[in-house]
């Protein structure tokens, strides 16, 4: 029983616990007034973004592999919402075609992944170029706004007191824990990427959890461009760009393994809290943005390195 | 299905569109010939000397990065952080020649810059090689740790009073030549002998070619990787060089997006993402092509807005490169 | 053993003699865990290639290691360019040279611009024996060098390996093909079953004693099933396999499984067994040919979920890599395939999980400390029990099984053997392939004996004997002069 205590308490997600926990305890020391909820809540109004991109990626890196993707379908999408609400659609069809759009260029990633077994890496890269361009080339890169306040309170209002943004990650992730946790599609993923091809041959139709990763990562990404037009009501084909970085690296600090089959759903919420509460500080404290950029990359890669590492002791046992 | 039948039974169409294919270079110079023709029908201005020598100037930092990065391909890797080195080399230079800020002489600001590219290179290889992090990961978190770097750099401001010395450097010429294009000249000639007449070039395309057999052959993977991260650093300096002095400004913009307009450059030029296979002509033609077609899309009088669909085009390339690749290799199985 | 300067010393023995492993130590890629290699009676340090290789033992292996993508002349001169180095340049035209003249003494004209990855399996050996004779060396490893060669380059490499022992190079020949060996070997060393057997003069042994050496075992009085095998005359059978074909793997290929019946599939590693049963059940692709199962014909591109929906069921050679998800629990990887099953609004029910997990431990014998252990933290027999058993839950009508006993202690194995007779008798049709004699002979019903991808023949269990196996394993012209 002690040894299961142990075990439990020995994940990478405690010690992200412990970070966190000292990290708001010096923030805390330094500038009290960060603490508090409402500037809390008010910095976080942009973070659900990226939170509800990350929950998809978990997925994916758990399978060992990766979408490049999701900054692209984010702006493609925000300008299919402005460029239809534009043309006098209403609201909730221009939103619904969004997330169309981005159901089908994350369908497209996986159909070319199961396909033509290209490393999704590779074909992440360039539907990243494709779908951004495909965004500038038909918005010629000019803004959309004046979005009704029914709409912009998705992105801007709360409901019982918390961002409507924070609802939808909410449902998404309890959704997706539910999906995962001692459920048949969470075994599968684990295994996939532990091992993907004794998982093929043990008869799991390992395509079409790929195909539906990409596609579910495609979704969020149109989820996350409606939530962020809505909420700067304004509509750009720029929207988006540089979050597959930043959602990576929340993703991998969050105790997910690059090579795949190691980490958690929550992990990866923990990794997002620990990279937002960070940059937030750094911005409000010593309004240095410039900063952020380096400790992000840093970041990324001592959390590789660190996996490695981890992988190297217990590799002796695989 | 044995060799004679299908040799006969193949379309000729389809098999020149094969030949094409494999033999990348030739391909692509056909299809920018055809492109030249369209243009110039269009709009006969585009054959222009001046216009020719815009686009050729516009292409040799790209070229010369090119070069290196097909190496890190060849050889089973990938570096998307190149526009972010650029953009910190620049920002460096800028720094160091300024005279408001480092008023070096240009010389050691030269000397300096490609040190920093080649450390920069360095640390890159050498998380790659020995510490074992995936290029993709270690080139991800320099792409953006080198930004932050930059903007740290440049603290704020632009700099706008770079010394003739340097500006000589991008707005030069030698023999009526811009210095930018004798530098890309002179970086594929040393290209060409590094992979085709030395021991390195040779071994690097074995790594790529079949990394387990470049093991049981003791061939020494991992100082090959390091190098050619550390060859692609110091060609990043020498690109930024030769290009950036041309802008009356520097900021901390310079650079952004061009590791994928590189990486679409040596992947339409031929070089396989898994490794092994690259030839510089393929690459050159590639750089050209890709180079062009802004200009092409401003010239064939598409209206205004048709530049904006450039990082399209880009990325369509990539994804037709990637799509024409997996099509031979299959109908080389067959 | 021993090997002398200008000797060719063959060696000798079936499957899973020791051949490779032994190979793979000489030649530096792995290590041994006991014992030492005397060079000129000085320890050999062994593990790293090119260590071996500045000795001058140099290895040509059985897969041609080549770089695809390089040409001849490349693959012929990477790593060890300095032979034509000049300066700062490499000479191509001495590349050019020494590449034709090498490759010309091995009866082969290979265009030098090509790259290797698009030659023949013939093309990429030459270019993998001309690597090795370009370094100088003092010993050469020859491991299945005539495989994929046809006559006429295997004269020419016969006399290579003539002009070699001039030399002074020793030659370690291994070959299957016992007309080279009687040809080209001074002396011949026999292994089986991992140890040593014999080291003899070419002169005192023909080929009669030879296969004797190499299979003479104590053979086990039939431990066959005291059940006797339905009379499955009249029942149709679970798989017909008509006229199946592989470009360069198999060639018609035809038979047909009762339910209840095990057959063997004997023959040496390369006689496409493997691909057969791949093919079978999904994983691999095939050219002509009709695989029917449970009476209809399996639909164009079946897939391996198709066939294990269907009833099929592998447990493929590779265990670790194919076999099992080592990470995962040994209770996940028992129920992987049947997860499907315990699924229940709230999520998997552990309960008839563990339950289920339980009762396919007991009964397959798997020794872990808990279910929950990591399947890695397994020994290799029990590893193999979870393979076979995450199948035996679903009671297959077709179980195929790939060397079910490799790499499994003599305790495991007897418990495989007997789950093996178990599913049979329960009524599902078992393909064995295996490279233990003793193992097909006791377990098969009938066996076919294949050989460079076609069937050579098929034997009742009770009447096949060792040496008839391996007979018919071996290539032709050494059938024929036997």
């Amino acid at each position: 029983m002690k040894q299961r205590i142990l075990n439990m308490i020995w994940q990478p997600e405690t010690f992200l616990i412990v970070l966190l926990g000292i990290l708001f305890a010096a923030m805390g020391r330094l500038d009290a007034s960060f603490l508090q909820w409402e500037v809390q809540r008010a910095l976080s109004s942009h973070v659900w973004e990226l939170a509800i991109i990350a929950i998809p990626m978990t997925l994916i890196i758990l399978t060992a592999g990766i979408d490049l993707s999701v900054g692209s379908v984010m702006g493609l999408s925000a300008i299919t919402t402005g460029m239809l609400f534009q043309k006098g659609l209403p609201l909730p069809l221009a939103c619904s075609a969004s997330l169309l759009v981005g159901i089908f260029c994350g369908f497209l990633n996986g159909w070319f992944i199961t396909r033509m077994k290209v490393h999704p890496l590779i074909i992440t890269l360039a539907t990243m170029a494709a779908y951004r361009g495909m965004a500038e080339g038909i918005s010629h890169a000019k803004p959309v706004s004046g979005f009704p306040d029914s709409f912009t309170w998705l992105g801007q209002g709360d409901w019982f007191g918390l961002p409507v943004a924070a609802w939808v990650f909410a449902v998404m992730v309890g959704l997706v824990l539910w999906m995962m946790h001692g459920r048949a599609f969470g075994v599968g993923i684990y295994a996939i990427g532990h091992n993907e091809t004794a998982t093929r041959f043990s008869g799991l139709r390992v395509d079409r959890y790929l195909v539906a990763l990409y596609t579910f990562s495609g979704f969020a990404s149109a989820l996350a461009a409606v939530l962020f037009v809505a909420r700067r009501n304004t509509a750009k084909a720029d929207a988006g760009m540089g979050m597959e970085l930043g959602v990576i690296t929340a993703v991998v600090i969050g105790g997910v393994s690059i090579f795949g089959g190691r980490g958690t759903l929550i992990g990866a919420c923990l990794g997002v809290l620990l990279i937002h509460e960070t940059r937030e500080f750094v911005s409000w404290h010593w309004n240095r943005d410039e900063l952020n950029l380096l400790a992000l990359g840093i970041l990324l890669i001592l959390s590789v390195v660190f996996q490695k590492l981890l992988r190297h002791k217990q590799g002796s046992a695989l | 299905m044995t060799d004679t039948t299908t040799a006969n039974t193949t379309p000729p169409l389809k098999r020149a569109l094969i030949f094409l294919l494999s033999h990348r270079a030739a391909g692509l110079f056909l299809f920018i010939l055809l492109l030249l023709g369209i243009v110039s029908v269009v709009n006969p201005a585009f054959l222009e000397v001046q216009n020719l020598k815009d686009i050729a100037v516009q292409a040799a930092p790209v070229c010369i990065i090119s070069c290196g990065l097909m190496l890190v391909l060849v050889s089973g890797e990938i570096d998307i952080s190149v526009g972010s080195m650029m953009g910190l080399l620049a920002a460096c230079m800028g720094a160091m020649v300024s005279e408001s800020r480092g008023h070096l002489p240009p010389g050691t600001a030269i000397v300096l810059t490609l040190g920093i590219g080649v450390v920069i290179g360095l640390l890159n290889g050498w998380l790659v090689a020995y510490a074992g992090v995936p290029s993709i990961i270690v080139t991800l978190g320099m792409l953006t740790a080198l930004r932050g770097v930059t903007e740290i750099v440049m603290g704020g401001s632009w700099i706008t009073d770079l010394p003739d010395g340097i500006r000589f450097l991008g707005t030069g010429a030698f023999m009526g030549v811009p210095i930018s294009l004798w530098t890309a000249l002179g970086v594929i000639l040393i290209s060409l002998w590094l992979i085709h007449r030395t021991a390195i070039g040779r071994r690097i395309y074995a790594i790529g070619s079949n990394p387990h057999a470049a093991y049981l052959a003791g061939l020494p993977i991992r100082p090959l990787k390091l190098f050619v991260f550390a060859w692609t650093g110091l060609l990043t300096g020498v690109a930024t060089l030769v290009s950036v002095p041309q802008l009356s400004v520097v900021d901390s913009g310079i650079g952004v997006g061009l590791e994928l307009l590189v990486v679409t450059c040596v992947v339409v030029g031929g070089t396989a993402v898994s490794g092994g296979l690259g030839n510089l002509s393929g690459v050159l033609c590639g750089v050209i092509l890709m180079t062009m077609i802004s200009t092409v899309l401003i010239f064939m009088k598409l209206g205004e807005n048709a530049t904006y669909w450039s990082r399209a085009i880009q990325g369509l390339f990539i994804l037709g490169a990637i799509i024409a690749d997996h099509w031979i290799s299959r109908q080389r199985k067959s | 053993m021993d090997i002398r300067p200008g000797e060719v010393h063959a060696l000798c023995g079936e499957n899973g003699a020791g051949k490779s492993t032994l190979i793979k130590i000489l030649s530096g890629v792995i290590l041994p865990n006991e014992g030492t290699v005397q060079w000129d009676e000085t320890p050999l340090p062994l593990g790293r290639v090119h260590s071996v290789e500045a000795h001058g033992i140099l290895a040509v292996h059985q897969e041609p290691v080549v770089f695809p993508h390089l040409n001849a002349m490349d693959n012929l001169f990477v790593g060890r360019e300095s032979a034509a180095l000049r300066g700062a340049w490499l000479d191509k035209s001495t590349m050019r040279t020494k590449a034709r003249e090498i490759l010309a003494n091995l009866g082969e004209e290979l265009p030098l611009t090509q790259p290797v990855g698009d030659m023949s399996l013939a093309q990429r050996q030459m270019v993998s024996i001309g690597r090795a004779l370009l370094h100088q060396c003092r010993i050469l490893i020859l491991d299945e060098p005539t495989a994929s060669l046809s006559a006429r380059e295997s004269e020419s490499l016969f006399e290579k390996v003539h002009t070699l022992k001039q030399q002074g190079v020793g030659i370690l020949y291994v070959s299957h093909r016992l007309e080279e060996i009687f040809r080209l070997a001074d002396r011949v060393t026999v292994l089986r079953d991992g140890a040593w057997v014999t080291t003899a003069d070419i002169a005192s042994l023909n080929q009669e004693t030879l296969i004797q050496h190499m299979v003479g075992r104590d053979i086990p009085s039939k431990q066959r099933s005291d059940v006797p095998s339905e009379d499955s005359e009249h029942r149709p059978p679970v798989l017909e396999i008509k006229n199946l074909s592989r470009e360069g793997v198999f060639e018609n290929i035809s038979f047909g499984i009762q339910p209840g019946e095990i057959l063997g599939m004997s023959g040496l590693v390369g006689a496409g067994r493997s691909e057969i049963a791949r093919a079978i059940f999904g994983i691999d692709p095939f050219d002509a040919g009709e695989i029917i199962y449970l009476g209809s014909p399996l639909s164009k591109g079946f897939t391996i979920q198709d066939t294990i929906q269907a009833g099929m069921a592998m447990v493929p050679e590779d265990r670790q890599q194919q076999g099992l998800v080592l990470p995962l629990s040994v209770e996940t990887n028992l129920l992987l395939p049947s997860l499907s099953e315990f699924q229940g609004p709230l999520g998997l029910k552990p309960k008839p999980m563990r339950a289920t997990g339980q009762s396919l431990i007991e009964k397959l014998g798997i020794k872990t400390e808990t279910p929950a252990h990591p399947a890695h933290s397994l020994s290799g027999g029990n590893q193999q029990k979870i393979v076979i058993g995450k199948w035996v839950h679903r009671h297959p009508k077709l179980f195929i099984l790939d060397e079910p006993t490799r790499g499994v202690d003599v305790g495991a194995k007897h418990e495989v053997h007997r789950l093996v007779r178990e599913l049979a008798a329960q009524g599902s049709a078992v393909l064995l392939i295996s490279s233990e004699l003793p193992e097909i002979l006791s377990l098969s019903d009938r066996i076919l004996v294949l050989c460079e991808g076609t069937i050579r023949g098929e034997i009742k269990g009770n009447e096949a004997t060792q040496e008839q196996l391996l007979k018919l394993a071996l290539p032709e012209e050494t059938r024929r002069s036997a």
